[in-house]
């Protein structure tokens, strides 16, 4: 009982900011909707909530009806119509079946690079390191895993193929995430500046690659790889047709346990932990502090690449420039909600892997851009960072002390 | 080697002075090896012509043209390099190699332009007048990054103002235009909304940095995703339909009486868009508050020692709150620039990395605004090279030379080019008793 209230005083701040950050941008949608708010004068009703049945359907208008119609949208395209799954089950008919939890395991396939770019951001913050990097390290992933797999389509086995991909694109997104992480043992170079910086070049390297007939995608000059489905394929967890929710998924979660294992478990994890809490302690204490960032940038890129490499010879099946879409950023605001916990990172993941997935139906449904995540997930990262915000809003009095924060890299003192 | 190992004078016979020994000898070899590449390069490109031109008077007159052999460049090149090489090898460690160091690169990216141009006629007037213009928002965003860098504040959050700058400008001058059909109003009221909007960010920086002691560079990342999610959200939501309200009248070069006549000069530095003026006069103006005066001394105590300026009776967080605004109405600026003067019109994410590029000429420039200017227009240079070299189809891979600045930031942060020192306090939260 005690674990669980603790639990729940844990996770009030999350959620409520979560809650916050959605509140906001449903203030943001009824502002902008002008057609209806310009109704205000004549018809206050039909501008702001105006109710209707048109044949036999419920139909919602005016701003704050707008509101309702888009996160309807937004909560159908993440979870489905439970109704309609329930019949489909019924039914046992394997094609309305599939149809109707696709949402749900599409909202999986979009968990899954979240958690692996996550549990990367958690890894490298824990360690006083800011990746900012997370993008370009799942784009090199991605890039390492579809070279690996075209080189050796049809030389070897497809099971050897997926191995050996897998491996590369942690090698090459490790090897992206060592870059900065050097730079800073050896030199000092901040890690923010050279994360953004190698975001920038990884997108280009990408577009670079993809120039070459040896990636490209014959019959056309647009940059975006050949199809790797043919060539390997992740399997499927559920064998219906149109779902694409495969292992790498199951992966991810094993992934989440071993980071976990990694950083409360193990020597290294400690060390790296205490480099993140207090950089000169743990040097007094004969730690190898610019070790400690090498090892957590590393695995910090290594797993943003494996989840490139799963997404390019798994669920998307072809590398394409714009891959990563916000997943680097997504992943610093999910990796601060979970406060660097490996499992909150699942949960936080699935949530946003949710938002993601309804916020294009919300797109394609309600006119509502896509882009308004992006600034929900900036709210939800200030709420997070600033709790007082959220206790002053919604009137939380605490007896939690202060220090509570376990971010050690929001403690880390960071100069240039 | 033994013979540089006796010639050169050691400064002591302690590991650091051994190592800046071997730090010099690498230095001499890696001039030795530019002086071969560029042998080597104008051995492949020997007869290849190349020519630059100059504007004296103004744009399509009378010009100055040099008019020369790619092979000889290179042979100048490579032969900078090799006087350059000579030199750090007889002096040793204590070379001062930065300050020669532009000698060996200004004769390598003459040549180097030479060669990609392969025999196309470039005009220096509009290669040297564009890297100014597309400094100017590297350098104004820089200027903002300065102020907050000075005042113990670490502001990431550029990126983010200049996009909402821009967004602001844009609305605010296409509204006021369509409104009053006064261009001139227009611009100014969109500058300074601008101005405004941007100001308003820095103060929501420094409020969640200093009330909240929020992560600066959280609360930077917060602005910077924050910034592009609402300004593309209502670009597609409402600009996308309404293209009126995204047509702000565009800001046109403006010679300045006078100067503009100077020859060769007057073409390049004078008769550009009144922005780069603008850009000119902020960082004298910038250069003399920070060193001269009194408000200066106490930006720079509160970013270097926060415990001593306190301690003096300084307010330091006020002084803090004061530099993120400012730093904010200067990067509105800057962000307006890019869709009143450069684009015509906002599109999403137009910012493209120009504010994370100021950083950088924060750094390069070692926080100084001079320094950082020159570092922006190295920038500014890259960028117009770049799209110069794209529209005359050279033979170059547009990725490789748009990745070229990215590089080079790496490199300069890294400290490749000497190591660089920033504000002690900068990042840290300041307590005030």
């Amino acid at each position: 009982m005690k674990r669980v209230t603790s639990l729940l005083r844990r996770s009030a701040i999350p959620i409520l900011s979560v809650v916050t950050g959605l509140l906001f941008g449903a203030v943001v949608i009824a502002l902008t909707d002008f057609d209806s708010l310009s109704l205000i004068t004549t018809d206050p009703a039909r501008a702001l909530f105006w109710v209707e049945t048109i044949d036999g359907n419920t139909v919602f208008s005016g701003a704050i009806g707008g509101v309702v119609n888009a996160y309807g949208a937004l909560l159908a395209g993440a979870f489905g119509d439970p109704g309609r799954i329930v019949t489909a089950f019924q039914t046992g008919n394997p094609t309305d079946i599939a149809r109707a939890i696709r949402p749900i395991t599409e909202t999986l396939v979009s968990t899954m690079p979240l958690i692996f770019t996550g549990l990367g951001v958690a890894i490298s913050f824990r360690a006083g390191m800011f990746n900012i990097g997370g993008g370009g390290q799942l784009m090199l992933g991605a890039l390492g895993a579809t070279i690996t797999a075209i080189a050796l389509a049809g030389k070897v086995p497809a099971p050897v193929i997926l191995v050996v991909a897998i491996g590369a694109s942690a090698l090459a997104g490790g090897f992206w995430g060592l870059i900065p992480g050097f730079l800073k043992a050896r030199t000092g170079a901040h890690e923010v500046i050279t994360t953004i910086m190698l975001n920038l070049i990884g997108s280009l390297v990408v577009f670079f690659a993809l120039r070459n007939e040896f990636l490209r995608k014959a019959g056309g000059t647009a940059p975006v790889s050949k199809n790797l489905t043919p060539i390997v394929d992740v399997p499927n967890i559920i064998d219906l047709p149109g779902l694409r929710l495969d292992y790498g998924f199951v992966v991810a979660l094993l992934m989440a346990v071993a980071v976990s294992w990694l950083l409360f478990r193990t020597t290294k994890g400690f060390e790296l932990r205490a480099a993140g809490f207090n950089l000169t302690a743990a040097r007094y204490a004969g730690m190898s502090a610019g070790g400690s960032m090498m090892v957590a940038m590393t695995l910090s890129g290594a797993l943003a690449g494996l989840g490139g490499g799963f997404m390019v010879i798994g669920t998307v099946g072809q590398l394409t420039p714009d891959l990563s879409g916000n997943i680097g950023f997504t992943a610093i605001a999910l990796a601060l909600l979970a406060g660097l916990r490996p499992s909150g990172v699942v949960i936080a993941a699935l949530l946003f892997g949710a938002l993601t997935q309804g916020g294009k139906l919300m797109g394609v449904q309600s006119g509502i851009p896509f882009e308004l995540l992006s600034f929900i997930m900036a709210l939800v990262i200030m709420f997070v960072a600033a709790p007082d915000l959220v206790r002053g809003m919604w009137r939380i009095k605490t007896k939690v002390p202060k220090e509570t924060d376990p971010t050690p890299a929001s403690k880390a003192a960071t100069p240039v | 080697m033994t013979a540089t190992s006796v010639a050169a004078p050691l400064a002591g016979t302690g590991l650091a002075a051994r190592r800046a020994l071997r730090a010099a000898r690498i230095r001499g070899i890696a001039f030795v090896l530019l002086s071969l590449a560029a042998l080597y390069f104008a051995s492949g490109s020997f007869d290849t012509p190349a020519k630059f031109s100059a504007w004296i008077h103004e744009q399509g007159g009378e010009a100055a043209v040099l008019e020369t052999r790619v092979g000889v460049l290179w042979i100048v090149a490579a032969g900078a390099s090799a006087v350059i090489a000579i030199l750090q090898f007889i002096r040793g460690a204590t070379f001062p190699w930065r300050r020669w160091l532009l000698v060996v690169l200004a004769p390598w990216i003459v040549a180097l332009l030479a060669d990609l141009l392969a025999g196309k006629p470039a005009i220096l007037t509009n290669v040297i007048a564009g890297s100014f213009e597309q400094a100017t928002p590297i350098a104004m965003a820089a200027m903002a990054g300065i102020l907050s860098e000075r005042s113990g504040m670490f502001n990431i959050a550029l990126e983010g103002k200049m996009l909402i700058g821009a967004f602001t400008a844009a609305v605010a001058s296409s509204l006021v235009f369509i409104a009053t059909g006064n261009p001139l109003l227009a611009t100014l009221v969109g500058i300074a909304m601008a101005m405004v909007v941007g100001g308003l960010t820095g103060l929501l920086l420094a409020w969640l940095g200093i009330r909240h002691r929020v992560n600066q560079i959280i609360a930077g990342t917060v602005i910077n995703i924050g910034a592009l999610g609402i300004t593309s959200f209502i670009f597609l939501r409402v600009l996308q339909h309404n293209t009126q309200y995204n047509a702000p009248p565009s800001v046109k070069p403006f010679s300045l009486p006078f100067l503009s006549d100077l020859p060769v000069i007057g073409p390049i530095l004078f008769s550009a868009k009144p922005y780069v003026y603008v850009g000119y006069i902020l960082v004298i103006v910038l250069t003399y508050m920070i060193y001269r005066t009194r408000w200066g001394l106490r930006l720079r105590a509160s970013g270097e020692k926060p415990a001593a300026a306190g301690t003096v009776g300084i307010n330091v967080l006020r002084i803090r709150y004061r530099a993120l605004i400012l730093a904010g109405l200067i990067s509105g600026l800057a962000g307006s620039y890019l869709s009143l003067a450069a684009g015509g019109s906002f599109q999403m994410d137009m910012t493209a990395g120009k504010g994370y590029i100021g950083l950088a000429a924060v750094i390069f420039g070692s926080w100084h605004p001079i320094g950082a200017f020159l570092a922006a227009l190295v920038f500014g240079f890259a960028d117009t090279t770049q799209s110069l070299l794209n529209v005359l189809g050279v033979g170059v891979a547009p990725q490789i030379l748009a990745s070229v600045p990215y590089v080079v930031t790496i490199v300069v942060v890294a400290g490749v080019v000497g190591r660089v020192r920033g504000p002690a306090a900068a990042g840290q939260p300041y307590e005030q008793g």
